[in-house]
């Protein structure tokens, strides 16, 4: 090998910067305008929901009750008007972001961790152990998601908590199959072989090399769940499930402005307008992603 | 000199599916000393791989099954070896080089932490001393450190084919298995990588085991030939042995199989026929449906081993009938 080689010194070697496969994935995504728009409306939400404090006051004008003041239309004292108790519906619903997300991102982390795991696992190990994991799983499955949150949350008693065990419970035969599904399609790839040729261990493999190449469609599964678990979310405390009045969330925020929607539309526009907001933003950042995971569309 | 490295006595190896049972490999005896190189030629489906797998133990199981036999390595039992004991030998004693680059380096992982890996994996160092480890790796065969930090998919194929060598070199093994490492590269870059391979086994004194369809990679590479037919060894000898006193009718056909420089007009004479099915291997010998010299105990008997030299042996019954027998060339 005549070939000249360039020697660099350890030092310098460790400095010499990865070019990271997420840097692709960001520019590709940033072409996708629909993409953009879903961004820039979460980064509003993620906003509104980390300065909520700033934004607007939880005590003075989100819970405190003011019976003088109360069903008026916007104006510049109350920029989305007030409810039936006189309550701000602005500050309402910033706090009520806060309750989304955080139910939506915690619930979706729950289904993503057991789920993912219980799906890497039968996928990767197959045979007897994949079955009887998929099956179980199966049964959870033929019950309605939100059929089983509502019946969790019954049997468990209606806090934020238990709402978000139940939403979190009742994704988990999702995650599990789309794990299971893209750790299938890895796991026969030479380069697992390869890797259990240098003697490495079955969970650095699952770890290192199955899990990172199945991550694409994970991610965008995983974008859109949030979603429909904001949904849902929504959905039980609508009914009286999920999180207790008077804390200001979106699904009880409409609940109890139904009686005046014929009159007082505001009461209820503003909340729903934040949840289909919100749920548009994350399916529009989901499709982005994926595309821009797709390496195929390089 | 002449340290045994690998062992593999009357090995059988049986695919159990649902169609029946496949007999991959049945009664495989290979030695290798240090140093020495085994060219394993046969075409698709003559049971290179498999053997090349059962060394490691990386038969997938259930459908495989090494029913008879066994493996030493540098005089271990490899058989009897608990998984902890193969993850452990696996990478540290004997690598693999896979046949095709493209797929056999993880995408997502830079090319240093690859090599890195088996390093951690087998001596105890930090990851700072496994990365300047990968770096010299890495120029050892020819690519510039710096790249390091590089992915798979910015390397051509027959730098991926490097890569993998480093990795498979990593931890200097004893044994080194190549399935087919040329295969995927084009012409140009197959000499390089042959070279380069033959260069480095020299220079760590392994054994090594070169699984190729291609006599030309045998000639240029291997001091020892084994040809494989329907699981079975059929002819086996030095380089000599084998490219000048052919003895196999299946060996004279492969070689009639490739063009001849010196008389470019020759047309090729195929092997007639196809291997044998494998589910429903014949009594006799394998290739007797696809022999020019078959006899009617070809079909009945299965063939002993006639040894013409101490290194040279070739299983036909032509030879255990008549000692003095020729083929037509």
């Amino acid at each position: 090998m005549s070939a000249k080689v360039e020697t660099l010194s350890a030092e310098e070697l460790l400095k010499t910067k990865k070019r990271s496969q997420s840097a692709d994935v960001w520019k590709r995504l940033k072409r996708s305008k629909t993409a953009v728009l879903g961004i820039v409306l979460i980064a509003m939400f993620l906003g509104m929901a980390l300065f909520a404090p700033v934004i607007a006051d939880y005590e003075g004008e989100a819970l405190k009750l003011n019976v003088k003041e109360r069903l008026e239309g916007p104006s510049a004292n109350h920029i989305f008007g007030t409810d039936e108790f006189g309550r701000d519906i602005f500050a309402r619903v910033v706090y009520g972001t806060r309750i989304s997300l955080f139910v939506g991102i915690i619930s979706v982390s729950i289904a993503l961790s057991i789920g993912g795991f219980l799906g890497a696992i039968a996928g990767y190990y197959g045979g007897k152990i994949d079955n009887a994991i998929m099956r179980v799983l199966d049964v959870i499955l033929a019950v309605p998601t939100i059929l089983l949150a509502i019946t969790i949350v019954a049997s468990l008693g209606a806090s934020m908590m238990n709402l978000m065990i139940a939403v979190g419970i009742s994704n988990i035969p999702g995650f599990a199959r789309i794990v299971r599904a893209s750790v299938l399609s890895v796991k026969d790839q030479e380069f697992i072989e390869a890797a259990k040729a240098i003697g490495a261990k079955d969970h650095i493999i699952i770890m290192k090399h199955v899990l990172p190449n199945s991550m694409a469609p994970i991610i965008v599964y995983a974008t859109l769940k949030v979603a429909t678990a904001i949904m849902a979310t929504a959905s039980l405390s609508f009914i009286g499930l999920g999180v207790q009045p008077p804390t200001p969330e979106w699904g009880s925020m409409l609940a109890g402005g139904r009686a005046y929607i014929r009159d007082q539309m505001y009461i209820v526009m503003y909340p729903g307008l934040a949840i289909v907001l919100t749920v548009l933003s994350l399916n529009l950042i989901g499709d982005g992603l994926r595309d821009a995971l797709d390496p195929k569309l390089k | 000199m002449s340290e045994r490295v690998l062992d593999i006595n009357d090995l059988i190896v049986q695919y159990h599916t649902d169609e029946g049972i496949v007999e991959a490999v049945n009664g495989i005896t290979i030695n290798l000393d240090r140093g020495r190189t085994l060219g394993l030629v046969g075409e698709t489906g003559a049971g290179k791989t498999t053997t090349a797998r059962s060394i490691m133990r990386l038969i997938q199981s259930p459908p495989g099954k090494m029913t008879q036999g066994s493996i030493h390595l540098n005089g271990k039992d490899i058989m009897a070896a608990s998984e902890k004991e193969l993850e452990k030998i696996r990478g540290a004693q004997v690598s693999m080089i896979f046949q095709d680059p493209m797929t056999a380096l993880n995408p997502v992982i830079t090319v240093g932490d690859q090599i890195a890996e088996a390093i951690l994996i087998h001596q105890k160092v930090s990851q700072d001393q496994a990365n300047v480890k990968a770096k010299e790796m890495l120029e050892m065969v020819g690519i510039p450190g710096a790249r390091l930090n590089e992915y798979p998919h910015q390397f051509s194929g027959g730098m991926k084919q490097r890569v993998i060598i480093a990795i498979a070199l990593s931890c200097s093994p004893q044994l080194l298995i190549a399935d087919e490492p040329t295969t995927a590269l084009d012409v140009t870059i197959q000499a390089q990588v042959l070279e380069l391979m033959k260069e480095l086994k020299d220079k760590f004194n392994m054994a090594m085991i070169m699984i190729t369809h291609d006599l030309g990679v045998v000639a240029e590479v291997c001091d020892d030939v084994a040809i494989m037919y329907a699981g079975r060894v059929v002819e086996q000898g030095n380089l000599d042995d084998i490219f000048r006193r052919t003895k196999h009718p299946y060996t004279e056909g492969l070689f009639n199989s490739i063009p001849n420089i010196d008389d470019r007009k020759a047309e090729l004479i195929p092997i007639k026929g196809l291997m044998s099915d494998p589910y429903n291997l014949p009594e006799g010998c394998s290739f007797c449906d696809r022999c020019n010299y078959a006899m009617s105990i070809c079909k009945t008997k299965r063939p002993e081993k006639v040894h013409f030299s101490e290194t040279h042996f070739v299983e036909c019954h032509l030879y255990s009938e008549n000692p003095e027998f020729q083929l037509k060339g």
